[in-house]
Formats: C-alpha cells, sequence, structure tokens
C-alpha cells in the first residue's frame, strides 16, 4: 500500500474530492429525480408491479418468492439478463450473463469472469477468484465451499433492483463492471419509528419419477445382445456386469425403493423483522432474518442468516456521515453425489458395482455419510462508511467500503465410504476487497435554461484473494477426524505421505481516476461525457492504464415537440457510445513470460517437485504468455427509447444495442513443439447485437379499489457473433467447440447423424471402399453419419455448428389482478432458441464403454435407476463399434431446449384497515399465499431443460427446481 | 489545486499497481541464484517424467501395442492392442501428441541459454556445476529426442528456444535426429560423473549442498550416457556401438553403484522399482517420502487388481497360456510351474489359476507398505519409478549386438549371466532355440511390463525378418504413432506419418 489509508482520508477530506456513493448513478439523460426515502410511505404501495421502467424491478414482491439467490430472485425479471440456474440444489453456483457472451464458455473460469458486477449501495462485490482451479484434477466445483455468494441478499432489506446494462450506466462503475452492473439499493433509515415483520413458510414438494432396477436394464440391453452377439458375447473379452447378471439377486433386481432416500419434501422458509427510526438529524435501521431453504434431492439445503444495519447522520447542516453493515452467515448441506465426492478426494474407487437401487442397501450406505461431516460455512460482511460534505454548489463525498467473504469447508469421509481409506479435508479461503474513493461534484444551474453537472473522481481498490487447503487420506481410525500435527509440524493422525497442502494468494490492485460533466437544456436535451484513466496491477507494466470514455445525449421528444400531445404522455430518445476497460482475473498475465511448478500430469495434476525439490519451469499446461498483452476492453452502442402512452396507462423502453468486447485473451492451442499446450494471445472479439423491450399496460383500471389488470412483459433477443480471433485466425478447434468468425461462440460442433448403416452393401463408397470413420472402417450397426465433405471418410471435418448453448431469446410475463383487498399475480419465465446435448441419454446407451472405464465420467450415480427420458427413441446402434456410435459429439443427442415456465402464482389479501383499531397500530399487513415452479412447456425429452450447466451439456447431475407452495405474512407496525 | 495534489496522489500510488504475483516467478526473478539453476534443472527432469508417466504413456507405448496385454474392460486400451492408433479415444489423442517431450526439449534449450546468467549473478554457482548441469539438460534433450523418434520416426529438431518468437518447423528425418542426438551425448561422456554428491573426480563433494544419499539415481549420469547411446545405436542398427557402448555401461557399473537384481528384490513391493536407487540406470523416480506419486502414471494403475487394490478386474492382464508359453522353462524363479501344474512363485504373477492372473512384478503400492491382506483397506496409490533401463537389459542388449556381429559365445555368456541370476540352466541350442531367438525371450520376461517389448519386437523383426507382416509394418512406416490431428492443424509444415494418412 503506497500511502497510509488515514493520510489519503485526511489529504481528499482537506482537498475536495468527493462523490456521493447513493447518489443516482443510472446516467440515462432523462433520470427521474431519486426518491426520497425517508418520506416513502411503502405501507401503502405494497402490491406494485413487478417490472417497473428501465430494468428496475420491485424487490417487494420479490421477497414473496421462496428462493434464496439474487440469480434466483432476477430470473425472467429484466431485459438483457440470462440467469442459468443449473441445479435446484439450494445455495450452489447460478450464472448470470447481461447481454451476451463476451467470449466462449470453455470453463468455470472463463464463466466467472464474464459475471456482471453487483453492487450493494455503492460496495462491488467481489466474488470468489477462479484461481483455485488451477489445483484441480476435476473443475465440476471449485474447491471451499462452492457457495453461491450471491445468497447474501435479504431481498426485504432492498428498496431497489436495477439491472444496467448500457455503457452510459455502468461506466462509472469501472472495469469491474464491464459485464454490466446489478445495482441493489438498501432501504434507507427514515425518522418515522417503524417495526416490519415478514415471514413465508412452505413446503417444496417430492418429485414423482418412475424407477428402475437391474431386470430393466437387462432388458434393454438384451436388445443389443441380441442383435450383435451370437451367444450373449461380443468377443472373449467381453465381460457382462456382475451386477446386472445376477439375476438371483434381490441387491439389484428388487424393488427400487431408493427414492425414499433420496427424495423429500422440502421445508423452506423465510423470517425477517426490521426496525427504523430517529431524527432528521440521526437516523438508523437494523434488519435481521433467517432463511431456510431445503432441497428436495439427497438431504441438500442451505441456511442463512442475516443482519443488516444502516446509519445516517447529520452532525452539521452540510455534512454527512453514513455508515452501513451487512453480514451474513451461509450454511449448506451439499450432495452426496459420487461424482462431487471422488473430485474433491481425488481418488476414484473401484467402480464396478453401483450403488443398489435397494431401499436397505441405499439407507446403510447413507448411514456412512453420519460417521463423518462436511461443513460448509461462508461469511460475508460488507459495508461502507462515508461522509457527505455539501457546501452550495459543491458536494464532497469520502467513503471507504470493504467487501470480505470468507468460507471454510471441513470434511471427514469416513472408511466405508472410502474403501477402508478415510479422508479428511480442511479448506479456508477469504476473498477482500477494499475500496476508497473520493469524489467532487459540481452542481450548477446558469438561468433558467442551462444547468450543468460535473464530477471528478478518485478511486483505489485493493482485491485479495486467498486459501489454505489440506487434504489427507487413510487415517488412524474413524474417530480421529483432523490432520492432527504435533509441534515440529508431523502430521499424527494422518500419514504424512498422503497428506497434501496447498496455499495460494492472488492480489489486484486498480486504482482509477474520472470526470464526467453532464449538461441539460430547458429538459430538453442533455449531453453528458465521461472520462476515466484506470491502471491495474494484472496488466503489464507496459500498459497499465487505459483510457475509458463513454459519450451520452438525450432528447427529450415529449418536453420539446409533444408538450401538447394528450396521447403521448412521456417520449424521450437516448442514444450512448463508449469504450470501457477490462481486466485480467489472473495476476500471471501481467508477468509476460514466467517460470511456475507445472509438471502434472493426467490424473496428477499437482505434482509438486522432482526428487523432493520445487521445480520451476514454463507453464507449459497454462500456457505462453509473451510481452505486449494490451487491455481488452468492450465498445458499446446503445439507443433507447422510453415512452408513455395515454397518460403513461402503457408504459416502456426499447433498446437496441451493439456491443464488441475487443483483445480479449484466448488460448489458442499453439507451439507445441516448444512444449506449450497453448500460447495466450489476445485479440479475440465478440460482438453482441440485440433488441430489448419492455412493456406495462395498466389493462383495466377503476376507482375505489374495484378491478385492475396491469400486464408486463419484457422480451429480449440477442444474436452473438465471433468477430476475430487472436492472430488472425479464422477457426480453431478447443476441446470440443469450434470457434470459427463470423459464427456465435456457444454453437455445438456435431456429426450430422442419417441413421444406421444394416449392411455392407450400404457401407460401400462408389469407388468401392468401405465408408471410414477416423481411419477405422464404418461396418453394419454403425450410424451412417452426413459425409459432409465428401472424402469418404467421416472425421472433424465433416462436423458442423448446430445449436446455441445460450437463449437467444429470453423474457418475463407478469399479470397482477387486484380487486378491493384482493390481489393475484403470476409470473411467466421463458427462455427460446437454445439447444443442449442430452449427454445422460448417451450416457445411458454407450454403457459397454462406460461400464469399463474407471474414470469420473463413467460413474453411476443412484440416479442411475430413474427413468430419465426414452432410451427407445434410438437407433440400435452396435455399442461395441470402436467408433462409438453413441458418441456425444452427434446431433443426435442435441435437443430443442426452449421452454416456458409458470414461475409464481400468488393470491394476497390486504388485511390492513380490517386490523387498523385498539392499542396496537398496524399500518400494513399483508397475507399471500404462492406456488412456484408449477408447470414447465417444453419438447425437450430429459428432464428439466433448465438443469444444464454452461456447457450445454445435460450430464443429469442437476436436481430438480420444486415445486414449492408457501404461505407468508408482511406486517408493518 | 486539487489537479495537483490528484498527480501528486497517482505518483506515489504508481507503486500500488505493481504487485509481485506470488504464483509465478517472472524472467527478471529467475536467473539470479543458485536455487534458480536448481529448479529449472529438476524441472527438466520432472518433464521427462512427465512425458514418460502422461497417460500411462510409457506402457501403452511399449507394451501395449506387442499384444502381449490384453484388455478386457477397456475399449481404447483394446484399440492401441489392435494397433487402431487414430480410433478417437481422448487416452489415443493425447499419446499421438509429442507436445509434452518438447516441453522437456524447450525446458533444456531455455537451460542452457540462459544459465550462464546464474553464473554471473551467485558467486555459489560454479563453473563446474554449470557444465555439469549443462551436460545433463543436453542429455535429458538427447533422450527426449530418441523417445520421439522411437514413436512418431520423423519428428521436426529444434535446438533452441525460440522464446517468445516461435516458428514452425518441419520434421526431420529420424536418423538425422538419432545422428544429433548421439553426437550430443558424445559431448556429455567428458563431463557427466558417475555419482553426485560423492567424491566422484568429475563431481567432488556436495552438489547443491546435498550428499549422495539424496542424488542416487536420480539423474544423468556417465553410465546413463552410455546406456542411452547403446539404445540409440540398437535402433539404427549399429550393432559395433550397441557393444561397445554396453560394454562401457558394464565395466563402469561397479564404479557407479549399479548392480543386477537378484529376482527378489526385483518383484518386493519395496524392491528394486520403488524410491530411488543408484541401478536405476536411467530412471525418473517419484519421492514418496515428498508426497511424489499418485493414482495414475505408473503400470500398477493399469496392471494390478485384488489382492493389491480395490479392483475386480485390472485393465490389462496377460492371458493363461501366453504365460505358459513365455515362461516355459522349470525353475524359473520369476514364474514357472511345478510338476503338479502349480505356481512356484506369486512373483511375476499373482491368482495365476483365476480368469484374470494379475501381472504382479511392480507394486509399489503406499511406497511398497501396503499389504496385501484382505483384511487391510488399499489404497491405490502408487510410486514405481518411470524406468527406461538397467544393468540386465544392457546385458541383454550387448548380448543380441554380439549375436549379431557373430560373436556367439560372446552373446551367449551374456545370456546366461541373466538365465542364472533368474535360477535358469545355461543356455542350450536344441532346448532354447537360436541365441538370437532366446535372447528376445528373456528380455520379453525379464523387462515385462517395463515398456521394451515393442521396440524389442521392432529390432527382431529387422534383424530376422521372418514375419512378413511386422516386415511390411516396419517398411511402410506403422511401427509409428499417427501425429496428433491437433498438432497437425497447428504447425502445416508436418506431415502425417504415412502408414496413418
Amino acid at each position: 500500500m503506497c500511502i497510509k489509508l488515514p493520510l489519503l482520508l485526511c489529504a481528499s477530506l482537506c482537498l475536495n474530492f468527493s462523490y456521493g456513493y447513493a447518489r443516482d448513478l443510472d446516467q440515462s439523460a432523462f433520470q427521474e429525480p431519486l426518491t426520497d426515502t425517508s418520506k416513502l410511505d411503502t405501507t401503502r404501495k405494497i402490491i406494485r408491479p413487478v417490472v417497473r421502467r428501465k430494468g428496475s424491478i420491485s424487490p417487494q414482491k420479490l421477497s414473496e418468492i421462496p428462493v434464496v439467490s439474487l440469480q434466483q430472485y432476477l430470473k425472467g425479471q429484466a431485459p438483457g439478463l440470462t440467469v442459468q440456474e443449473p441445479s435446484g440444489e439450494p445455495g450452489t453456483i447460478q450464472n448470470m450473463f447481461i447481454r451476451g457472451l463476451s467470449g466462449p464458455l470453455l470453463s468455470p473460469a472463463d464463466v466467472m469472469q464474464q459475471q456482471p458486477l453487483v453492487v450493494l449501495d455503492g460496495i462491488p462485490l467481489i466474488g470468489e477468484h477462479p484461481f483455485a482451479y488451477d489445483i484441480q484434477l476435476y473443475n465440476y466445483n471449485r474447491i471451499g465451499t462452492a457457495t453461491n455468494l450471491l445468497t447474501n441478499i435479504d431481498m426485504n432489506n432492498i428498496q431497489e433492483v436495477k439491472v444496467l446494462r448500457d455503457l452510459s450506466a455502468v461506466a462509472i462503475y469501472g472495469p469491474n463492471a464491464a459485464n454490466g452492473v446489478i445495482l441493489l439499493t438498501s432501504k434507507k433509515p427514515g425518522t418515522i419509528r417503524r417495526i416490519s415483520f415478514n415471514t413465508y413458510f412452505g413446503l417444496a414438494l417430492r418429485p414423482n419419477v418412475t424407477t428402475l432396477n437391474a431386470s430393466a436394464e437387462n432388458a434393454f440391453r438384451k436388445q443389443f445382445y441380441d442383435r450383435y452377439t451370437a451367444n450373449g458375447r461380443y468377443s472373449d473379452e467381453d465381460v457382462y456386469p456382475q451386477y446386472l447378471s445376477d439375476a438371483s439377486s434381490p441387491l439389484y433386481n428388487g424393488p427400487s425403493n431408493w427414492t425414499d432416500y433420496y427424495y423429500r419434501n422440502g421445508m423452506v422458509h423465510g423470517i425477517s423483522a426490521d426496525l427504523s427510526g430517529g431524527t432528521e438529524r440521526a437516523n438508523f435501521r437494523f434488519a435481521g432474518g433467517n432463511v431456510r431453504n431445503e432441497g428436495v434431492a439427497d438431504s441438500t439445503g442451505l441456511n442463512r442468516y442475516n443482519v443488516m444495519f444502516n446509519i445516517n447522520m447529520k452532525p452539521l447542516q452540510w455534512l454527512t456521515v453514513s455508515l452501513m453493515v451487512n453480514a451474513n452467515r451461509l450454511e449448506r448441506d451439499r450432495n452426496r453425489s459420487l461424482r462431487d465426492r471422488f473430485a474433491q478426494t481425488n481418488y476414484i474407487p473401484s467402480l464396478s458395482l453401483p450403488l443398489a437401487p435397494n431401499k436397505e442397501v441405499y439407507g446403510k450406505y447413507l448411514n456412512q455419510f453420519s460417521k463423518g461431516y462436511d461443513n460448509n460455512i461462508n461469511t460475508l460482511l460488507d459495508g461502507y462508511g462515508k461522509l457527505i460534505v455539501n457546501l452550495k454548489d459543491v458536494e464532497i463525498s469520502s467513503g471507504i467500503s470493504v467487501d470480505y467473504n470468507e468460507g471454510t469447508r471441513d470434511i471427514f469421509f469416513a472408511k466405508p465410504l472410502m474403501e477402508g481409506n478415510s479422508y479428511a479435508s480442511n479448506y479456508f479461503g477469504y476473498n477482500q476487497r477494499l475500496l476508497f474513493e473520493n469524489v467532487i461534484s459540481y452542481t450548477k444551474q446558469f438561468g433558467s435554461d442551462h444547468h450543468l453537472k460535473a464530477s471528478a473522481g478518485q478511486l483505489l481498490q485493493w482485491d485479495l484473494s486467498k486459501y489454505n487447503y489440506a487434504y489427507a487420506y487413510k487415517g488412524v481410525n474413524d474417530f480421529i477426524k483432523l490432520n492432527l500435527i504435533n509441534k515440529d509440524l508431523i502430521p499424527t493422525s494422518f500419514p504424512a505421505n498422503l497428506l497434501f497442502k496447498f496455499l495460494d494468494k492472488t492480489s489486484h490492485n486498480l486504482l482509477s481516476v474520472y470526470g464526467r460533466a453532464t449538461y441539460d437544456f430547458k429538459d430538453k436535451y442533455s449531453l453528458s461525457l465521461l472520462l476515466r484513466e484506470d491502471a491495474s496491477s494484472n496488466a503489464q507494466p507496459t500498459s497499465r492504464w487505459f483510457l475509458s470514455s463513454v459519450l451520452s445525449a438525450g432528447w427529450n421528444v415529449k418536453n420539446d415537440l409533444l408538450s401538447n400531445s394528450k396521447n403521448v404522455s412521456a417520449l424521450s430518445l437516448r442514444l450512448s457510445a463508449g469504450r470501457l476497460g477490462k481486466t485480467n482475473a489472473y495476476d500471471n498475465f501481467g508477468q509476460g513470460p514466467q517460470y511456475t511448478s507445472d509438471i502434472g500430469y493426467t490424473g496428477n495434476v499437482t505434482l509438486p517437485g522432482y526428487n523432493g525439490f520445487a521445480i520451476l519451469s514454463r507453464p507449459y499446461n497454462f500456457g505462453w504468455v509473451g510481452y505486449g498483452i494490451p487491455w481488452a476492453y468492450t465498445d458499446q452502442l446503445n439507443f433507447g427509447i422510453d415512452f408513455g402512452i395515454n397518460n403513461n396507462r402503457l408504459q416502456g423502453s426499447l433498446d437496441v444495442y451493439t456491443k464488441t468486447d475487443k483483445n480479449q485473451l484466448l488460448g489458442i492451442p499453439a507451439y507445441s513443439e516448444y512444449g506449450y499446450k497453448t500460447s495466450l494471445e489476445p485479440g479475440l472479439s465478440v460482438n453482441n447485437k440485440g433488441v430489448e423491450l419492455l412493456l406495462s399496460y395498466a389493462a383495466v383500471q377503476s376507482q375505489n379499489n374495484g378491478f385492475a389488470w396491469t400486464p408486463a412483459f419484457n422480451i429480449s433477443y440477442n444474436a452473438n457473433k465471433l468477430v476475430a480471433l487472436p492472430g488472425g485466425l479464422k477457426e480453431i478447434v478447443i476441446g470440443n467447440r469450434l470457434l470459427r468468425t463470423g459464427e456465435a461462440v456457444d454453437r455445438y460442433w456435431l456429426l450430422t447423424n442419417e441413421g444406421i448403416y444394416n449392411s455392407v452393401d450400404e457401407l460401400r463408397q462408389a469407388d468401392g471402399t468401405a465408408m471410414q470413420y477416423s481411419g477405422t472402417a464404418l461396418q453394419p450397426g454403425d450410424p451412417k453419419w452426413k459425409d459432409q465433405n465428401g472424402d469418404q471418410m467421416i472425421d472433424a471435418r465433416d462436423k458442423t455448428l448446430y445449436g446455441h448453448s445460450q437463449p437467444v431469446v429470453i423474457g418475463g410475463f407478469n399479470n397482477d389482478f387486484k380487486y378491493g383487498k384482493w390481489s393475484l399475480s403470476m409470473n411467466f419465465y421463458f427462455n427460446l432458441g437454445h439447444s443442449l446435448m442430452n449427454q445422460q441419454m448417451a450416457n445411458s446407451l454407450d454403457f459397454i464403454n462406460r461400464e469399463g472405464g474407471n474414470s469420473i465420467t463413467s460413474l453411476k450415480e443412484i440416479t442411475f435407476w430413474e427413468k430419465r427420458g426414452n432410451r427407445n427413441d434410438y437407433p440400435l446402434y452396435n455399442p461395441w463399434s470402436s467408433v462409438i456410435p453413441y458418441r456425444i459429439d452427434q446431433n443426435l443427442f442435441l435437443e430443442n431446449a426452449s421452454f416456458l415456465k409458470m414461475r409464481t402464482l400468488s393470491v394476497g389479501y390486504d388485511l390492513v384497515s380490517a386490523q387498523n383499531r385498539g392499542k396496537l397500530k398496524i399500518n400494513g399487513l399483508y397475507v399471500y399465499a404462492m406456488a412456484s415452479n408449477l408447470f414447465t412447456l417444453t419438447k425437450y425429452k430429459g428432464t428439466d431443460p433448465e438443469l444444464v450447466p454452461y456447457t450445454g451439456y445435460d450430464t443429469g447431475y442437476g436436481m430438480p427446481i420444486p415445486r414449492t407452495y408457501t404461505l407468508g405474512l408482511k406486517m408493518n407496525l | 489545486m486539487a489537479v495537483l495534489v490528484l498527480f501528486m496522489l497517482l505518483g506515489g500510488c504508481k507503486k500500488m499497481v505493481d504487485v509481485q504475483s506470488t504464483r509465478a516467478v517472472a524472467e527478471p526473478n529467475m536467473w539470479n541464484k543458485l536455487e534458480d539453476a536448481r529448479g529449472a534443472l529438476l524441472g527438466i527432469y520432472g518433464l521427462a517424467r512427465t512425458a514418460m508417466v502422461d497417460n500411462n504413456a510409457h506402457w501403452i507405448y511399449g507394451d501395449l501395442r506387442a499384444k502381449q496385454f490384453v484388455s478386457p474392460t477397456r475399449q481404447d486400451l483394446k484399440a492401441v492392442i489392435d494397433n487402431h492408433l487414430a480410433a478417437s479415444y481422448p487416452t489415443l489423442e493425447a499419446l499421438s501428441s509429442w507436445r509434452r517431450w518438447y516441453a522437456v526439449i524447450n525446458a533444456a534449450n531455455i537451460f542452457i541459454e540462459r544459465i550462464p546468467e546464474v553464473k554471473k549473478a551467485d558467486l555459489r554457482y560454479t563453473a563446474n556445476t554449470m557444465d555439469l548441469d549443462i551436460a545433463q539438460a543436453r542429455f535429458l534433450r538427447a533422450f527426449a529426442y530418441f523417445y520421439m523418434v522411437r514413436i512418431w520416426g520423423d519428428v521436426p529438431l529444434i535446438i533452441s528456444s525460440h522464446d517468445g518468437k516461435f516458428e514452425n518447423k518441419a520434421q526431420n528425418t529420424g536418423s538425422e535426429v538419432l545422428a544429433w542426438a548421439e553426437k550430443e551425448l558424445s559431448a556429455t561422456l567428458e563431463i557427466l560423473p558417475n555419482r553426485y554428491g560423492l567424491s566422484d573426480p568429475k563431481q567432488p563433494g556436495l552438489y547443491y549442498n546435498e550428499g549422495s544419499s539424496r542424488w542416487q539415481g536420480t539423474l544423468a549420469r556417465r553410465i546413463s550416457a552410455y546406456a542411452l547411446l547403446a539404445h540409440i545405436a540398437a535402433w539404427q542398427g549399429d550393432y559395433s556401438k550397441v557393444a561397445s557402448n554396453a560394454t562401457k555401461v558394464i565395466n563402469e557399473a561397479g564404479n557407479a553403484g549399479v548392480t543386477l537384481t537378484d529376482v527378489g528384490s526385483l518383484t518386493n513391493s519395496s524392491g528394486f522399482f520403488s524410491g530411488k536407487r543408484d541401478s536405476h540406470l536411467l530412471g525418473f523416480n517419484f519421492t514418496f517420502e515428498q508426497g511424489e506419486g499418485g493414482m495414475s502414471g505408473h503400470i500398477e494403475e493399469l496392471t494390478l487388481a485384488s489382492p493389491f487394490v480395490n479392483k475386480a478386474i485390472p485393465d490389462l492382464y496377460i492371458p493363461k497360456d501366453a504365460i505358459l508359453d513365455i515362461f516355459n522353462e522349470k525353475k524359473d524363479t520369476r514364474f514357472g510351474l511345478d510338476t503338479l501344474g502349480r505356481p512356484t512363485s506369486d512373483r511375476y504373477f499373482v491368482n495365476f489359476d483365476s480368469r484374470y492372473p494379475v501381472f504382479s512384478k511392480i507394486k509399489v503400492v503406499e511406497g511398497g507398505s501396503a499389504s496385501t491382506s484382505p483384511s487391510e483397506a488399499k489404497f491405490s496409490f502408487f510410486s514405481s519409478v518411470a524406468l527406461f533401463t538397467r544393468l540386465e537389459d544392457i546385458y541383454l542388449l550387448r548380448a543380441e549386438a554380439n549375436s549379431v556381429l557373430g560373436d556367439r559365445q560372446s552373446a551367449i555368456d551374456d545370456l546366461n549371466a541373466i538365465r542364472s541370476s533368474r535360477g535358469l540352466p545355461n543356455y542350450i541350442e536344441t532346448t532354447n532355440g537360436l541365441v538370437i531367438d532366446a535372447i528376445f525371450k528373456e528380455r520379453k520376461r525379464e523387462l515385462m511390463g517395463e515398456g521394451h517389448l515393442w521396440y524389442d519386437l521392432v529390432r527382431y523383426n529387422k534383424i530376422r525378418q521372418n514375419n512378413l507382416a511386422f516386415t511390411e509394418l516396419i517398411r511402410n512406416g506403422g511401427i509409428y504413432w499417427p501425429v496428433s490431428e491437433q498438432l497437425l492443424q497447428q504447425n502445416k509444415l508436418l506431415t502425417q506419418n504415412l502408414y496413418w494418412k
């Protein structure tokens, strides 16, 4: 740290840099003035349309939904925001993307780096850092708690949620915000003493599934044996699995009732209370709450305790001091799937016998977990303190914000779960962000027509992420569950050779200065320019600084030309164009060519050294990092219309944008003859274009508490296009993806399936030779893949691009009905135009290859015994064929994943007047009943098209998002 | 005023954005100290070890293609055994890529180019040590090239780092590359010692402050260079050079602490294949004590099953008939049947009578300390050495050379040296067939599971030319692996091996 903070604070206070955090930052030129929250009477406005103008969403309504994460709350609520919920397991990672993908999603780290910034009362929240993936053999979950850190928001504490998509609004938050911003503003203390109490209780229903046992599996496999073998054995070495062959064993052939222990009815509840009050000079708000959300599968759940505290003081007329603290504790019960457990333990036991579908046997297995533990606890703390000095035309503000989150995961798996070898693991990690920001702003009205506002600010940000992690195998017994060490640091309970320790730390510092000037003329025209310079420690020394600029203009057509129009009640146009820098997530890129310890190999990625000495080599697996890496940046152009018709009965806004993220780093497979797996090169450029429409219409309005109906609708279309690859390449293959310029980055690259070869004759080509697949002659029983390039050979060159893993069209539809004290609302949510790969179906059909494997992809979870989709819809290929007929990379497994879901249906009754007598004065009392996740309309033949990870490959690991019924109460005293 | 102070603040805060990564060493901080030299040198060794064992490459290349092992369950291994090397399994795709060997070469090239900087910067780093370290880097680079030529035939010969100015290169012929490797190795003979950290005239005193117990069997020695030269000559078919280099190895063995291994130690779980030993003529060890080792990268992962690990069926096994065909002489202490048809020992094979005999010659589970008792928990953590050659191999190589060169008696003497150490009577033509056949048969038995059989088959068929199909395979390049499609995509100057076009 270059200068001690107190000095900075002093310097800035004395020298008038300042900036108000709570200031409204959504800078479209015609912003409604910020509501004076101290005077807002929320009790009378309990029911409001969920979607309000310009991406602002009513938290009041959202707080009734029995979910825990910000992502879940925002699903389908805001234009331009895609939310992925790959599993119904409470508290797991969910993804958000604003206005499409800025690059291909090749790893969880890519997903993390494309998440929007969440700002809570001016504090840009820091998430987990992806660097821990470096030591992981499997990247299904990040080590540690892997809890969704955006479950730290209690909607009851939130006054306003805004999704900022456009650079004119986003750029003030700097490079952290290049993926868009979700702005949360908490409820402010008021001068009226008020207590409120909000709660709901409910039940998440156990799903109904069809179970299978070994005889069902045998019957299915028999078709293949009948067709392709003479005597039930394909070759001398063909082994029929033991668990299927023993028909007399009740273990696998008996009743398949494991679901009794796997699925359940989950309890959900939320309780929160808050208290606020004070005087004009000093006021406060204190809130506390608890949310418990039980999953319906595998005893999962999340428990959150939340405390929030705000205080505002005005010791002098010109000075405001405010302070906010939001503290959360998250306790998560994680799933017990084999995959997640083995990925954690880095150890795959023998897989020859899968879990049995029988309830008693499965119950015994589950009991083994109770001999150990898997504790996942996160503590999150964010807060700010700030001083605002108001001097006539000048306002100075200075503030410090801190965001800190830590996670601990302690695991002990007892011996029976691990082939007799116990496993203990301890993780402690934290991420912290310290932010120091000073802003000075000057507002001046010249005459009646000219209004000028100028501000300048400076921001210092220190990010630090760190973890300590150790795991060990083979403890002395199942009673000592800790990695005990003696005073010489020698482990005593676990063998030292089988104890592995990891420490890692990375920091990122950001230094920014910016200035902005906004000029308004007669409330008709406005012009605003923002310039900022940012320096990042993750940028290379030769290009530390990046200049970003955004110009925005607005024209209030209504005020200018249509002030007399009766039909048009509001009409304004917005235009903004600009550029904003994007920082690197990893500090490695700032170093240029480098040395590290990178000599791991397949199955053993963390091998530390040779002959007991730490080694140093170039990061051959990570990839070549050269000099001359510039900043990546995003260029955006946005045009918007806001309109209101017929006294704002119909309101809406339309946005058209194009955004290009340029100069991004991409690992290009290159320089293999110099040992590198990839070369990390700048030059990836991805464009997103789209249209977003938001409409709300007071369809029926009547006076005196009569019937009212307000539908609101939002829909967004996004088209993604890869503009350029590093080094002028036109296309590259990375893993199972082909990236081709001109195409979207989220497409699947697949062979085209055209049926089955039934006979040798069908296989014969014009020149008499048999069709080949990658050098292997195809046989009858193999799939007929389309020879796209007509070279008599099926190989990667015959793959074509199909579908999108991201939805092209997203949206939501709300209907609010009101009659007297009754209200009814329903919410629909849809994703269209995307597809998924039905990996679980491919796995199920490719049983020959998977039966023999002892890898993490050939696991049979307990859900192996659940019927998902119809396997008989697929052609009967020869599963023994070395071309792997049921390989995933063919369009046979591509399915349309579009869906429409009814997310919520709720009925409420306003009891307020009925209770408004006696000593206790109740200002508001509202009761409601809600049903969530009522139905899904989709063509997808598997489970739920939403339960797909970012890759688009439905592996079947997503737990169902349950149908939930809740009863709730909101009370204001 | 405000602007002025702003700039003052920024000046002071310039340091704020100069953060030293704690996760990677940037160029200015490398090549400054003795420890940098040690880390970089051992890095080359570590990379060579990785190249050998990644995806169990050494055994899949060396043992599987010879069709001795059978895979009951794994389709990818079956494809290798059936010579379907272009089949699309992730393992095969990885094994078709030479990238990990070029990592060894690039690390060696960088080392050779940059190490003088350490000598300049750190007085503790002597000229003698630097010469020695450079010789080791050159050794490892030559080793990598030889290994690649055996797999792919022709590979690009790249002998400088081209750091940051990488250029694509076309393949050089295998013979060109081998000639270069031979020259390189010969140059190191003058410099490499036979022992490190002990009073070897070429490396007196401690080496990097550690004595011989730390370094034994871990680094390239002069004797290793001779052994490698013998192997290169054998692959080239230059048997007089094989004989002379093998003789050097055998003569210097005592000086280097290298001995023949008795059958007990060879097959003991904490014996020859565990830890680091001078007798690992050229091998890359895993120091179990330091947590090196793992579940993958060792032949144990492929061949072991119950009672050594929790696995009913091994990934690879040798069928009973094949075992009996290979071990067809009585009294063989490695494996044989007694008069009642029962195995005389379970050194090489355990559970011989079951459907899947377990090849148990190499079984360093948990550092060799694991119990095979059914009541004890099994933990698949392996740390056997990635061994390229040992003295027995060199004896048999010399026998092969002498046999080809017509020195029949010398060949028989070397063969008998190995036979007698395995309890077998001296070679007799009437029972053991031709000398050359007996030598290769002995290699098959002795070096089973050490990644030799495939290359032995190639040399045997080059000598004997009595197997038409194999001779054809040698002629049309079918003995090589295909070059990975990904490599061909990246570097348009490369060509696919003829057989796999």
